[in-house]
């Protein structure tokens, strides 16, 4: 007679033999390791794709990995924690003219640089965190906003440290040259590591007691604060991660390009793709903005090959298109749709609608 | 794109002279907030192609190749277009035709320079792109330190009675900053006496603050180092506030037709400077004279020509001409040719010196007169008289 | 003395019209919780009906913005009522979402229908100023903003008197209590956001005859409805016209006393401070601020 024990497995106490109890165990443990494994080969991949493809190319899936890292990063503070921070790109701004900034005035080397400028995009993110981050929903989204286009305005308007309108050169060549250029393969290589740094970091927080309580916050803060959980501790250090990250992409693609201006460092339309990414990926989990990043980035520039003269039309086609069909994103979509068994996209649509 | 390699050994056309057409890249703003300047510097390169292969093609060393100018869209964001002259490199697509305006036209000059292409730079201005050492890049058009300075020796020579004071309004970006620097030089040499410039933020519609400012000092004359829209502004809402110089000068505005469509009336007398006018002097085989260019602009896009059709044409025109002199198209060669080419067009005078820069062509400054631009200096090729004062 | 009253008296004026382009986005974010990213391009749709009109038919724009009003009413209820629905009980932030690739449709649709030439509607009137005392005052400006206080003002006696205008406030405040009640939601909706196009249309109107426009002139314009509609407060049928003749005001000082160059920063720091000491904008309702969807 095999003794039996009790399993506590999704709420429902059943008698299992010993066999199958380790053999459950072993599937969750083999079901917890599915995604590190999945993570390792998806980056091997990557590394081996590069030998395949030309130059440019490599640039162009570079700008792909850099939408990854900075879409997973979005994700934590707006997300897992549900404030969706509209100024997102205050942080790649910040990080990527105290790169230029250090490099130029102050010869830094580019490696010290990245790492000072993530760690200053994160400082920025606690300052102004601790007093946004008591604004709720729209008030915070714009708020961001408005420090956002406020850090443009103010480098903008600093030319003798950042150049102001006319632009800022990182010295990539001759005496000046601190470090030496990358080229398209080394910043292909540095965009990727980004990238898996960011969904690295993403899974971590989603799987640890952090990320539950900011998941808890995003369902009811008050809730969640009675529970005991220091919300603006939590709110303030996602934000503070979200920001460093961000920094870290920013002071890349700043020595990437060059010659960085204002306009473009600190463009809105770089936080709206960032959002975007994440929607259409699926808002709050880890695989979602990266899909998101890889489908919008990938479809963009294949239209834009392909289809020069309409190429945003048809996109914004394709967006209207696919929010209306998967409002909730894609991977939440996928884990619905298994949950319900209710697969068909126009089932979906009559979920959402009025 | 990222499907579709694999073939990395593969050797692509462009680089040796074979039976195919000559591939040119040229990334354009077709969307973006260079929308309108990216569509007249497509229609510029498009005349360029198809007056050049009505002739039979480029003469290369004896033999006919046609051009075949592939465009793509930069979105008007400076990252992209230096992205899209990447990609050209990858499929061996070695010269290329510039982006509009000087912050694309930067991004794509660093991009040039590391992967050994050539590039001839129809519209970016600014005499920064040329302090680098950039050895792979030459510019048709003047400078941008010529644009306000060649009003201000407009008005120095033509002017009667010669007026006194002269305040420049400018936008914030690197172009503008050059083009006031520039001007305010000239002024000062010329003996003017130069107030204190206002700056404003680029593509600002509301420039009253600055207006407001200088109201009070009674300039007899108010230079705009601007674009259209901030152009438009200082005249609209000099009227509104009541600033009356004696006359106006703007940059980039006045020569297009957008500017006395948009102003009527208000426009007349305005004095700007221009890259090119139809009766600029000068004439090459492909184009003959300013005034035929004009015409197969209008034949072929239904639309008086702006400088920036021009431009673009000619920068075309330029690297046709280089390939024909190095009887070649190996970018080497073709930078060499380009460096040393020395010819009079459509255009004007088409010559590099060291830099990089067209040094020797000089800005033409037209007036409004009646809705139309007319040339005023330099008096070679002077069409009217200036009408001065200006605003009476 | 004389440039402080000028500079207000512009920032009064520019105010205004901000107001009246941020109007109809701050109904639909307050109302139904919509964040329209496609306000920007409403306005500049508007401005070219508002210029064909005048091209075509020689029609005053003034008169023109009427016709503007009722073009965009009707796309803006189709809109909402065929699109925007679908999607409104998805999660927070998709309407945004969804109005960025409508954004991008009509931003691009002009861009090729109209090319993406600079126009202007030209009347004779507009730059001709009014002198009081030392101040000039432009008749076109005086005139877009008399109208947009106008039209500010016709919008609160609707909304507040009207049962229409009060099963949109139901609406918004608990849809399914007023849909208990019998309320149409989705008609009310689609009703609303096509009142908000409208009054955006108009605007674009006025602004095209005040100054040049283009395709690309939308995302401008989006902006400032953000941040004018916060700063005034959402829930608040005034907070759109506070916060537009406030950020009017704050420029038009800036511009006069600082160097020209830090207006927007200014506009911004002001907007970020207030939110900092009044978390719901300066004149908005607290219950729009914790919305939970439902």
């Amino acid at each position: 007679m095999s003794p039996s024990t009790r399993v506590p497995e999704q709420g429902v106490t059943s008698t299992v033999p010993l066999q199958d109890v380790s053999s459950t165990v072993r599937r969750d443990q083999a079901r917890r390791l599915l995604p590190w494994v999945l993570g390792l080969v998806t980056v091997l991949a990557a590394l081996a794709l590069q030998s395949q493809l030309y130059s440019g190319q490599e640039r162009t899936v570079a700008t792909i990995f850099m939408f990854v890292a900075l879409a997973e990063a979005w994700n934590l503070i707006g997300g897992f924690a549900g404030y969706a921070s509209f100024g997102q790109v205050v942080f790649f701004g910040v990080g990527g003219y105290f790169t230029a900034v250090a490099i130029s005035h102050w010869h830094f080397s580019f490696w010290v640089s990245l790492l000072l400028s993530g760690v200053v995009a994160a400082l920025f993110a606690t300052l102004i965190g601790i007093p946004l981050l008591r604004l709720k929903g729209h008030y915070f989204a714009v708020a961001t906003l408005g420090v956002a286009e406020g850090m443009r305005e103010i480098v903008t308007n600093l030319p003798d440290l950042t150049g102001g309108g006319a632009g800022i050169t990182v010295p990539t060549v001759g005496n000046n040259a601190t470090t030496a250029y990358l080229g398209n393969d080394g910043f292909y290589l540095l965009f990727l590591a980004l990238a898996a740094l960011s969904v690295l970091v993403a899974g971590l927080v989603a799987r640890n007691k952090f990320g539950y309580a900011l998941r808890a916050i995003n369902q009811d803060e008050d809730a969640a604060a009675a529970m005991g959980i220091n919300t603006t501790r939590a709110k303030v250090l996602a934000f503070a991660l979200s920001g460093f990250i961000t920094g870290l992409v920013g002071a890349s693609y700043a020595f990437q390009q060059v010659t960085i201006f204002p306009e473009r460092l600190f463009d809105v339309d770089i936080t709206v793709l960032m959002i975007i990414m994440v929607v259409i990926g699926g808002s709050g989990t880890v695989l979602g903005p990266l899909l998101g990043a890889v489908a919008l980035q990938f479809l963009s520039e294949f239209l834009r090959q392909n289809f020069t003269d309409l190429h945003t039309f048809i996109l914004g086609g394709i967006i209207v298109v696919a929010v209306i069909l998967l409002p909730q994103g894609l991977v939440n979509y996928v884990h619905e749709a298994r949950r319900t068994k209710e697969y068909s996209l126009l089932a979906n649509v009559r979920r959402y609608r009025l | 794109m990222v499907a579709g390699c694999g073939s990395k050994a593969e050797t692509n056309n462009g680089g040796a002279a074979s039976s195919g057409p000559l591939a040119i890249g040229a990334s354009v703003s077709l969307t973006g907030k260079l929308a309108r300047e990216g569509q007249l510097t497509k229609e510029g390169y498009q005349l360029c192609q198809d007056k050049v292969n009505a002739q039979g093609g480029v003469d290369v060393g004896g033999t006919k190749v046609k051009l075949a100018i592939q465009y793509q869209d930069d979105t008007s964001k400076p990252d992209v277009a230096a992205q899209l002259v990447d990609q050209f490199n990858d499929k061996g697509v070695k010269l290329i035709l510039s982006s509009y305006g000087s912050a694309n036209t930067e991004a794509q000059a660093a991009v040039i320079e590391r992967n050994n292409q050539v590039m001839v730079d129809s519209a970016g201005a600014d005499n920064k792109i040329f302090s680098k050492g950039y050895k792979r890049t030459f510019a048709v058009l003047s400078p941008a330190t010529e644009y306000a300075a060649a009003i201000v020796k407009a008005i120095a020579e033509l002017a009667t009675p010669k007026p006194k004071s002269v305040v420049f309004l400018s936008a914030d970006d690197g172009f503008s900053k050059s083009v006031t620097e520039g001007g305010m030089a000239s002024a000062k040499s010329l003996g003017f006496t130069v107030l204190d410039p206002q700056y404003f933020t680029n593509g600002t519609s509301d420039v009253s603050s600055a207006l407001t400012k200088v109201k009070g000092q009674h300039p007899d004359v108010i230079i705009g180092s601007v674009h259209l829209v901030e152009g438009v502004a200082i005249i609209k809402q000099s009227k509104e506030l009541g600033v009356t110089p004696v006359g106006f000068g703007e940059t980039v505005a006045p020569p297009t037709p957008d500017f006395a469509k948009t102003l009527g009336t208000q426009a007349e007398n305005v004095l700007g400077s221009t890259q090119w006018t139809d009766a600029t002097k000068g004439k090459d085989k492909y184009f003959g004279t300013a005034k035929n260019y004009s015409k197969d602009i209008q034949a072929n896009f239904g639309h008086l020509p702006d400088y920036h059709n021009a431009e673009a044409t000619a920068a075309c025109l330029a690297l046709v001409l280089a390939t024909e002199k190095a009887a070649s198209t190996q970018p080497d060669k073709v930078r060499n040719a380009l460096s040393g080419l020395d010819t009079e067009s459509f255009f004007g005078k088409i010559k590099f010196d060291p830099t990089g820069q067209n040094i020797y062509k000089p800005m033409s400054v037209i007036q409004v007169q009646n809705g139309k631009a007319l040339t005023v200096w330099p008096k070679e090729s002077a069409e009217a008289k200036m009408i001065w004062p200006g605003t009476r | 003395m004389t440039a402080f009253l000028q500079a207000t008296t512009y920032g009064l004026l520019q105010g205004g019209l901000l107001a009246l382009v941020a109007v109809g986005f701050s109904l639909v974010w307050g109302v139904m919780n919509v964040v329209n990213l496609a306000n920007g391009a409403f306005v500049i749709l508007g401005a070219y009906i508002g210029w064909g009109m005048h091209q075509t038919f020689g029609l005053d724009p003034f008169l023109g913005m009427f016709v503007a009003a009722a073009v965009l009413f009707v796309i803006g209820y189709v809109m909402q009522r065929f699109l925007i629905n679908l999607v409104v009980n998805g999660p927070i932030f998709i309407t945004l979402l969804l109005t960025f690739g409508l954004d991008l449709l009509i931003v691009q649709g002009m861009n090729i229908a109209f090319s993406a030439d600079y126009r202007g509607i030209k009347t004779s009137y507009a730059s001709e100023s009014l002198a009081i005392g030392s101040v000039r005052v432009p008749v076109g400006r005086l005139l877009a903003f008399a109208l947009a206080i106008a039209i500010t003002l016709i919008l609160v006696a609707v909304v507040n008197r009207t049962r229409t205008g009060m099963s949109i406030l139901a609406t918004g405040m608990d849809r399914g209590a007023a849909r208990l009640m019998g309320i149409r939601a989705r008609h009310v909706y689609a009703l609303t956001f096509g009142i908000a196009a409208a009054l955006a249309g108009m605007a674009g109107v006025m602004i095209g005859t005040v100054g040049t426009f283009n395709p690309s002139a939308a995302a401008a314009f989006t902006l400032m409805s953000f941040v004018v509609a916060v700063l005034g407060g959402l829930g608040n049928m005034y907070g759109a016209l506070v916060g537009g003749l406030v950020i009017g005001l704050v420029q038009a000082w800036g511009g006069q006393y600082l160097p020209g160059t830090w207006v927007n920063a200014l506009a911004f720091l002001v907007l970020i401070v207030v939110l900092i000491a009044r978390p719901t904008g300066l004149v908005g309702r607290a219950f729009y601020a914790a919305r939970l969807e439902v």
